[in-house]
């Protein structure tokens, strides 16, 4: 049978086997390359994602407790106040007291600006566990092809060998045109990634100091204001009740005098609980993960796993004190 | 700028609630130590922001008064054997306490 490659094309083809042998060479790297760069994406996607969506949803929790807790205080103060005209008949409800003083009726004891000023700062704070979450999710394959166009210009250039060959001397190429595509994908991806982490590094730096300060004054706030302020009005209720019920107690029935100490269980309870100083906990267990984000973060490439890990330890038990410690939060909030 | 010692004024007031259902006082002495430990609950919430000047002479006084009832209140035995005295020396606290608040440079 006689040759269907004529002499000219013959030698066009020995001419042009070198440049085969290149895409080939490449192309057979591009095969090798393959599950390294599955490995090292999946890696990747994986790293921060993860820890990041906890943050975020562990900050929301607990702004959501310690707002909570910042909006209820002057409620709290009121119900105080009440109490003690209730357990005292010859006590009147006034707005201003005797002395000139405004009583929590007549005045906030907590300014409702500062109060404000408080919850705008924990928000600046879940926004910025927001944004690291927005950052951590970014949508990388609509972003891809730019990201390839930087990192990737071999991979581009071999995508375009394989379109160019598709169509033309080498029916067989078309085989290749989607493996190539989705390994320069996956690369293109990986780039996305290191991006991706740059932009969270450079977020979390940029961020932390701040929060940092946030977070210090909260906790300080806490520890130096709301922590008084509690314990002190638990044991007011607490010894107001108990004045109440020992005044009272030959006049009540069984049934009164139960319910009557079922109080004064519930407000013991409340300000034994107000000794723990769980709120001030609560920012500390935050303070204590963000801490491990930023070294996580910061960290070489060497030491990544083992902070990562201790991301992970320090969100975990953010998550197991923010359900004992909410409960005890709530149990401040009136 | 100085501040009120607000953590012995706050374990004042605590002291205060808790011979207020103390067995071995009178009950209108119990009664006293509630009203007064009202009154400093009150002072404290409005001190604990407070801030003055450097050596404001008025909050150093106070700030040793503090220190005095809170160790005369801690020391139960010697606080209900002298029961009167003690109310006294409280009613001397509210009273300066109360008076620091028109000294205070501002409120945080």
């Amino acid at each position: 049978m006689p040759s269907l490659v004529s002499p000219i094309e013959e030698a066009q083809l020995t001419i042009s086997r070198p440049r085969a042998n290149t895409w080939w060479q490449q192309m057979r790297m591009g095969v090798l390359l393959f599950p390294c760069v599955l490995l090292f994406s999946g890696c990747a996607a994986s790293r921060y994602s993860a820890p990041v969506a906890s943050f975020r949803d562990k900050t929301h929790q607990t702004i959501g407790v310690l707002s909570e807790f910042y909006s209820s205080r002057n409620s709290y103060e009121i119900d105080l106040y009440l109490q003690g005209i209730a357990v005292d008949a010859s006590l009147p409800v006034q707005t201003i007291d005797a002395s000139g003083a405004a009583t929590p009726l007549g005045r906030p004891v907590f300014s409702p600006t500062s109060i404000k000023a408080r919850l705008d700062a924990l928000n600046l704070v879940g926004a910025y566990a927001g944004r690291l979450y927005d950052l951590a999710n970014t949508d990388a394959p609509t972003k891809f092809q730019s990201a390839a166009s930087v990192l990737g210009q071999n991979l581009s250039k071999l995508d375009k060998t394989f379109q160019t060959l598709q169509g033309a001397a080498d029916p067989s190429a078309n085989k290749y045109v989607g493996p190539i595509s989705s390994l320069a994908g996956t690369i293109g991806q990986m780039y996305l990634e290191q991006k991706r982490d740059d932009l969270l590094k450079k977020a979390i730096n940029d961020g932390a100091p701040q929060v940092d300060v946030i977070l210090a004054q909260v906790r300080d706030d806490m520890d130096h204001i709301f922590s008084q302020e509690v314990i002190t009005g638990s044991n007011e209720r607490l010894a107001l009740l108990i004045t109440a019920y020992n005044k009272d107690r030959a006049k009540l029935a069984y049934e009164q005098r139960t319910a009557r100490l079922a109080e004064v269980r519930a407000t013991a309870n409340e300000a034994a609980a107000s000794v723990g100083s769980a709120p001030s906990n609560l920012v500390s267990s935050m303070m204590d993960a963000h801490k491990a984000l930023v070294q996580a973060a910061s960290s070489t490439a060497k030491n990544k796993p083992i902070n990562l890990q201790g991301l992970n330890t320090a969100l975990e038990e953010w998550t197991t004190q923010i359900q004992t410690l909410s409960a005890q939060v709530r149990l401040l909030t009136h | 700028m100085i501040k009120v010692d607000t953590t012995t004024l706050s374990t004042v007031v605590n002291q205060c609630f808790a011979y207020a259902t103390d067995g071995r006082v009178s009950p209108d002495q119990q009664n006293t130590f509630l009203a007064e430990g009202k009154r400093l609950r009150g002072l404290l919430m409005n001190l604990s922001s407070a801030q003055f000047d450097d050596g404001t002479q008025a909050v150093l006084d106070a700030n040793k008064q503090l220190t005095d009832v809170n160790g005369e209140l801690s020391n139960s035995a010697a606080a209900i054997a002298n029961t009167a005295r003690t109310l006294s020396d409280i009613a001397s606290l509210v009273g300066n306490l109360d008076g620091l608040l028109n000294v205070a440079t501002k409120f945080i």
